[in-house]
């Protein structure tokens, strides 16, 4: 518990961390309600009568909120080896596994409560301007999770490559890179493997709510995969992190 | 004060002069002896490649479809219903177009065409000339499928028009009227290599309904080969002919007097009508276009997968250059070195600039040579996908466009940099705006899509474009098939205006004095 | 005027609300170590930031050789700075540090090693700089301070980190260098770093000037013309003494501080009455002495009003 009251302590008073939870919120409404009014009433009538995926459509801002949720994950890590303190938490705070659990959990808190914030500013922006059809728990709730697991994905990065911009550099090109080539990729065969193993692309079927049967996988094992590479790099993270001199 | 002033102190060194160039020789010292940095241009040359080399690899194409090249080489569209005559030696033709319209009930696409027209023979991709009323883009004179001059914007919809082609030698004269007195001159062109003997009448043809809706559940593409009817009176040819009567000719298609179609033809070809009226009245029904044909893969632009990995190591280049010396504080022993500080800034963009175009140039021209092996044993092959060469352009531009749009991506990060001050916000910043507008227009409605490949950095991807687009042919430009809405220069130009921004940003900052 | 000195002109320099230099005016000679004290945030690295073109001044001016900072046509040539030794790459090697400050010149690249062999860092230089403890730093930050073989140098607490036998090497040096007709400025907030390095002192204390005085002027005005009496006949001396005029305290057991007389006379007038006694000398009172009684009421107001102090 002291723990996880110091790491607090350690993370709020980053200035950067309220502004990048500030952009987080504001990217994610902003995106979503450009997205959502780039469609027509004349497109879409009624929720009925639209066969776009509304919800979806709303929750675009993630794609630009993960951005700032994953540098959030680097800093909270990569600025103590920026500065050095480091080395001052590390004789304060001696158990190396428990202090990167007490920071994942802080960040993951974090993260969590202000992609609430940010979803459900996005869909109640997004209803504004469009008949939004009214959104599954488990699209907003996967939303909030995506950012979560973003942000923890940054902090087990930044853990194992002990650089700010190493992992930044790497987050964003597992994050935006590898769909993109997936996206472009002429072979259907491997087009269909990198959406279905790559963090993004899998974890953003979370947010579809119809049509479910032509997603590359489905919404929860997609978000899985996600989970799954947060998970591994943060246990790798820690067992470098317990390993190597600080 | 008391203690006693001495002779000052005078150096043995020789006062040197900090010119810029010593400035640039400082700052390709710091970047060069950071041993990571050389290391990151160097995986990144080989990244770049590899996957420029796998993109390649996940195309193929069965390729071996009927081709149609036109008399500059490129693959054209030549199909047409022709009712003609021969001419000899020089002459004219001259006609009023009465109307056009949809013969299927379907709309009219505003490419559909009636007219005059001065043809090498029969054949698909013969060298013409010809003047032609359209539905929305009024009077045009069109030769060599690649030409287009705009005449007058008459509606034949409403009025019907006058057109006259003159031949005389090698050139041709495109004419327009709205009375039959007084004409007006549309161009003047010279067609070298046309026969003395040559095929003139009247034209209908119709590019296909060709319409993309996208959302985010999918794109649909509706796709159709519509008919139009042309009806022309006062029908008049000057000069030498063998024949005397009119002949129909369904150029490019089937047809019973038409030559033999180049490949099987289409399941949805129908041969064209002409109807000829006693009082003169020639009414043709017909489809097809006459063309650059533009649907066919972009085989430049799949050779540069790469690069997209190849952003990632220069935003992560340019930011460090900067914010490693605002992170240590070493930015204060660049500026009391040299107090001009935006000549530092303008040193440290230069070599950022030149470092990352050079490794950059050596990566693109690579990845695209082993990317263009891969595409040929792949099936792209000549004459569908002709040779390019490194030193020609598309290709040209597109290799050293891609060098550039890498080093002004850096430049971008570095300004970026030397506003934020901050190395994981630099490169967050940079890496959304070059690389995020790309994944959501692969989702977005098509107009949101466009507009945004249009307003973004990611605009400067057009520059890696290997097909020629024609404003003469209604293209839809669907992103994930590669299409950018920009012309490759301009769209270079939105990604150098982001640079500049960003620069003038940071110069702006460090102008203020406080380091 | 001479090329060789620094000048500061009633400089003013506030960060928001708080003035961390206040009308400060001083001046360096050439030949001179000038030592600049003040407690911690007393605005010594704000007026070297000034100096150095780093940070623009509100009011007056702070001049190199008579201009300022950003005229300097080829500034490491006219003035040597060491601000923050930390202010290295990690990943670049020292010696890579220095080649790109003379390559910023023109500099010869043997004025590099010239450099690194006289701050003693020849083999140390061929590492990189994340493994360089801190005094090592502090000899590359020097060795760069002195690569343009400059007249003026600001070396802003030069021995930090330094190991006694660096301390000794340092004090050397800068005798040396001010001995060669250089301008030398060092700030320091621990008066003893000074003692038996600086000719003249400049004290400021809350972005003000306190003193701006030669060294031997400031030790003789804190000893004053006290001088130290061992005796045993205490009360006899006593008696004696005021009767001339003098003030005696009684500082021990067996010792007196009369004030008043000089050393000369108490010697006589002790002998002419028979009065014995062990020793007679004038006091001497170190640097740090003198320096807490000038700074005492400075001190004194920065405690009381410690809320919007500066840090520099």
């Amino acid at each position: 518990m002291r723990w996880l009251h110091a790491e607090w302590t350690k993370l709020r008073t980053l200035p950067s961390t309220w502004w990048l939870l500030g952009s987080t919120v504001l990217l994610t409404v902003a995106v979503g309600a450009a997205a959502a009014s780039s469609l027509t009433t004349g497109v879409c009538p009624s929720p009925d009568a639209c066969h776009e995926d509304t919800v979806k459509l709303s929750l675009t801002g993630v794609w630009l909120g993960q951005a700032t949720c994953l540098v959030l994950g680097v800093l909270s890590m990569g600025s103590e080896y920026g500065t050095g303190t480091v080395r001052t938490t590390l004789s304060a705070m001696p158990q190396r596994r428990r202090l990167l659990a007490a920071k994942a959990a802080v960040l993951a808190l974090l993260t969590a409560a202000t992609g609430a914030v940010a979803i459900t500013a996005a869909l109640w922006t997004a209803h504004l301007v469009l008949p939004v059809e009214s959104p599954t728990l488990r699209a907003t709730a996967g939303s909030v999770l995506i950012l979560t697991l973003v942000a923890l994905l940054g902090l087990a990065l930044a853990t194992l490559l002990r650089d700010t911009a190493a992992a930044a550099t790497l987050g964003l090109g597992l994050l935006y890179v590898v769909p993109l080539l997936a996206d472009l990729l002429g072979s259907p065969v491997w087009q269909h493997r990198l959406n279905r193993w790559t963090p993004m692309p899998a974890a953003l079927s979370i947010q579809a709510t119809r049509d479910l049967d032509r997603l590359p996988i489905a919404p929860w094992p997609g978000l899985g995969v996600l989970a799954a590479y947060a998970a591994g790099l943060l246990v790798a993270g820690g067992v470098a992190f317990g390993l190597r001199d600080a | 004060m008391t203690t006693p002033t001495r002779t000052p102190y005078r150096s043995r060194l020789h006062p040197a002069r900090a010119g810029f160039g010593r400035l640039l020789h400082a700052e390709w010292t710091k970047f060069r002896t950071v041993r990571a940095w050389p290391v990151v241009l160097g995986v990144a040359v080989v990244a770049v490649v590899l996957v420029c080399r796998l993109g390649a690899s996940g195309s193929s194409t069965s390729g071996g479809g009927p081709v149609t090249l036109g008399p500059g080489g490129e693959r054209v569209v030549d199909v047409f219903r022709f009712t003609h005559r021969p001419l000899t030696g020089d002459g004219s033709v001259t006609v009023r177009v009465t109307g056009l319209r949809s013969a299927d009930g379907k709309g009219i696409e505003p490419w559909a065409k009636a007219g005059v027209i001065v043809k090498q023979n029969l054949d698909e991709g013969s060298r013409y000339a010809a003047v032609v009323a359209t539905p929305a883009h009024g009077i045009r004179m069109q030769w060599n499928f690649t030409h287009d001059t705009a005449g007058s914007a008459s509606d034949i919809a409403t009025t019907p028009h006058w057109l006259r082609l003159t031949r005389s030698g090698q050139h041709l004269t495109g004419y327009e009227s709205a009375d039959g007195r007084t004409w007006s001159k549309i161009e003047d062109v010279r067609l070298p290599g046309l026969p003395r003997t040559v095929q003139v009448g009247l034209l209908a043809a119709t590019p296909a309904h060709n319409n993309v809706h996208r959302a985010f559940s999918g794109t649909s593409e509706t796709y159709g080969g519509g008919t139009v009817t042309a009806t022309y009176d006062r029908l008049a040819l000057r000069g030498d002919s063998t024949a005397t009567a009119w002949k129909s000719t369904d150029v490019g298609g089937p047809g019973p007097n038409g030559p033999a179609p180049n490949g099987p033809a289409p399941q949805d070809a129908q041969p064209g009508r002409t109807d000829v009226s006693p009082s003169g009245t020639y009414t043709l029904t017909g489809r097809g276009d006459i063309a650059p044909a533009l649907d066919g893969p972009d085989m430049v632009q799949m050779s540069f997968q790469g690069v997209f990995v190849g952003v990632l190591f220069m935003v992560a280049l340019g930011t460090l250059f900067v914010t490693g010396e605002y992170k240590r504080g070493l930015i204060r022993t660049t500026f009391t070195a040299t107090p001009a500080r935006l000549k530092v800034l303008a040193a440290k963009t230069t070599v950022i600039a030149a470092v990352t175009f050079t490794t950059g140039l050596l990566a693109t021209a690579v990845g695209f040579s082993l990317a263009q092996r891969v595409l040929r044993h792949n099936g792209f092959a000549p004459p569908e996908f002709p040779d390019l060469s490194l030193l020609e352009n598309p290709a040209l531009r597109a290799v050293v466009g891609s060098a550039a749009l890498l080093s002004l991506v850096a430049v971008l990060a570095l300004g970026v940099a030397a506003v934020l001050r901050n190395s994981a916000g630099t490169i967050a910043t940079v890496v959304a705006l070059v690389i995020l507008p790309q994944i959501l227009s692969f989702a977005f409605p098509l107009p949101a899509a466009q507009w945004l490949l249009r307003v973004t950095p990611a605009a400067a991807f057009a520059i890696q474009q290997g097909v020629t687009r024609y404003p003469q042919v209604k293209v839809n430009c669907l992103p994930e098939s590669g299409c950018y809405p920009l012309s490759p220069w301009n769209g270079f130009a939105v990604l150098a205006a982001y640079a500049a921004a960003a620069l003038l940003l940071a110069a702006w900052r460090l102008r203020r004095r406080d380091a | 005027m001479s090329d060789a000195t620094i000048e500061v002109l009633d400089l003013r320099k506030r960060f928001g609300r708080t003035l961390a230099v206040d009308g400060l005016s001083f001046r360096v000679e050439p030949g001179t170590v000038t030592g600049f004290v003040g407690p911690n945030g007393a605005g010594k690295s704000t007026t070297m930031r000034a100096l150095l073109g780093l940070d623009a001044p509100d009011e007056g001016a702070a001049l190199i050789g008579g201009r300022p900072y950003h005229a300097l046509r080829t500034p490491l040539l006219e003035v040597g700075a060491l601000l923050d030794a930390a202010a290295l790459h990690p990943a670049r090697r020292g010696r890579d540090h220095l080649r790109w400050l003379a390559h910023s010149h023109g500099l010869p690249a043997g004025r590099v090693d010239e450099v690194l062999q006289q701050v003693g860092m020849e083999t140390a230089a061929r590492r990189r700089a994340g493994g360089y403890s801190l005094g090592m730093r502090q000899r590359l930050g020097l060795a760069a301070a002195l690569l343009g073989d400059p007249p003026v140098l600001l070396l802003d607490e030069p021995v930090n980190g330094l190991d006694p036998e660096g301390i000794q090497w340092m004090r050397t040096l800068l005798r040396t260098l001010a001995a060669e007709g250089r301008a030398v400025l060092v700030s320091s907030h621990l008066m003893s770093e000074l003692e038996d390095t600086a000719d003249h002192l400049v004290v400021i204390g809350r972005g003000r000037l306190i003193a701006d005085t030669a060294v031997s002027d400031l030790l003789a005005a804190a000893s004053g013309d006290r001088v130290r009496l061992r005796t045993d006949a205490r009360t006899q001396a006593m008696e004696l003494l005021t009767a001339q005029g003098a003030t005696v305290a009684v500082t021990g057991r067996d010792t007196l501080t009369v004030t008043g007389l000089q050393a000369r006379r108490i010697v006589e007038l002790l002998n002419a009455a028979d009065v014995p006694f062990a020793e007679v000398g004038a006091h001497r009172a170190t640097l740090e002495e003198a320096y807490m009684e000038l700074t005492r009421d400075a001190v004194e107001f920065t405690a009381s009003a410690g809320i919007d102090e500066v840090a520099s």
